[in-house]
């Protein structure tokens, strides 16, 4: 770290910036205690969703619902969207401010497509097939759980957008960066519980 | 730390921090793709033992997990000692819930 120290005296961006200061390798550490605490929420959620996953109340059952295409679209987005925040990771290690600004913006582009698909399959459900929020408490669960996720999405895409603001402001420093970093793993693990949401709710609800 | 100390300390470390480049992650990716379509397919061909179907999901998930936190999050990077006792710390609470949850209403 005395290396990178002494690149910074001279003015110089070090090689992986985000790990340059103290603040910045203090809140990766930080950050990923909260992605611990992320992952007790949505093991509670999904623990909650397979407990009820089969109790319908009559209303509409998981695989009368849901569309292996859609599910399919959707995880694709997701998935791509993770590679192109590596992107933006390694143009930021080259240092390379536009490369890492366009990769970013591809990301947050991603995600808004991810969110209006699901926000396009929520609408199908409560419109054309009355699967409301109360229609059942695997209804519940489901829109919970999933609807969670969404929330995180959401969240990100705004969060990333204001970096990318800060980014054309700022430009790329040992304070940016690591905050820039930090959004990249907090995507990369809403792409992690996406691929449990898949696999546990969309595929095995077709399965029964 | 006399100026003529840095000079060379700066050249060996743009000699050691070679850029990455983007294969690795790329090859992450096309895995990621891959146990995704097995993982599909087995649902799509409809007619497969549905217990072996269920193995098949969760073991093409928690494949996919660990790949894309190790190389995308870096878990498998020096010095990520801490974020894995997190990480650990967070899944067994998680799964200690999911366990109980599903052991409740079912049985």
């Amino acid at each position: 770290m005395t290396s990178a120290h002494a690149e910074h005296v001279n003015g110089e961006l070090p090689h992986e910036p985000e790990k340059a200061t103290l603040e910045g390798r203090n809140k990766t550490l930080g950050f990923w205690l909260f992605l611990g605490g992320e992952a007790v929420l949505f093991g509670t959620l999904f623990a909650t969703f397979l407990a009820l996953r089969n109790s319908n109340n009559d209303g509409p059952t998981a695989a009368e619902l849901f569309s292996l295409p859609i599910t399919a679209i959707a995880t694709a987005i997701l998935l791509v969207s993770s590679l192109t925040s590596v992107f933006a990771i390694q143009a930021m290690h080259r240092h390379n401010l536009q490369s890492l600004k366009t990769w970013l913006i591809v990301t947050v582009v991603l995600g808004l497509g991810f969110l209006g698909l699901e926000i396009y399959e929520f609408y199908e459900y409560v419109v054309h097939e009355s699967f409301g929020l109360t229609t059942s408490a695997f209804s519940s669960a489901f829109y919970t759980l999933v609807g969670f996720h969404g929330a995180h999405v959401a969240f990100g895409v705004v969060w990333i957008s204001l970096l990318i603001a800060q980014l054309y402001r700022k430009g790329l420093t040992v304070v940016t960066a690591p905050k820039v970093y930090v959004s990249a793993m907090y995507w990369h693990f809403i792409d992690v519980v996406w691929v449990f949401i898949f696999s546990v709710v969309y595929l095995l609800g077709k399965v029964g | 730390m006399a100026g003529n100390e840095q000079q060379p300390q700066n050249q060996a470390v743009k000699h050691r921090h070679r850029t990455e480049g983007p294969q690795k992650h790329v090859v992450v990716f096309i895995l990621s793709i891959v146990l995704t379509a097995i993982a599909f397919a087995a649902v799509a061909a409809g007619d497969v033992n549905p217990v072996f179907t269920i193995i098949l999901l969760l073991v093409m998930a928690v494949i996919q997990v660990f790949v894309q936190m190790g190389y995308w999050m870096h878990l498998k990077d020096k010095g990520h000692l801490m974020p894995i006792i997190f990480m650990i710390g967070g899944f067994f609470v998680a799964s200690t819930a999911i366990v109980m949850a599903i052991y409740w209403v079912w049985w």
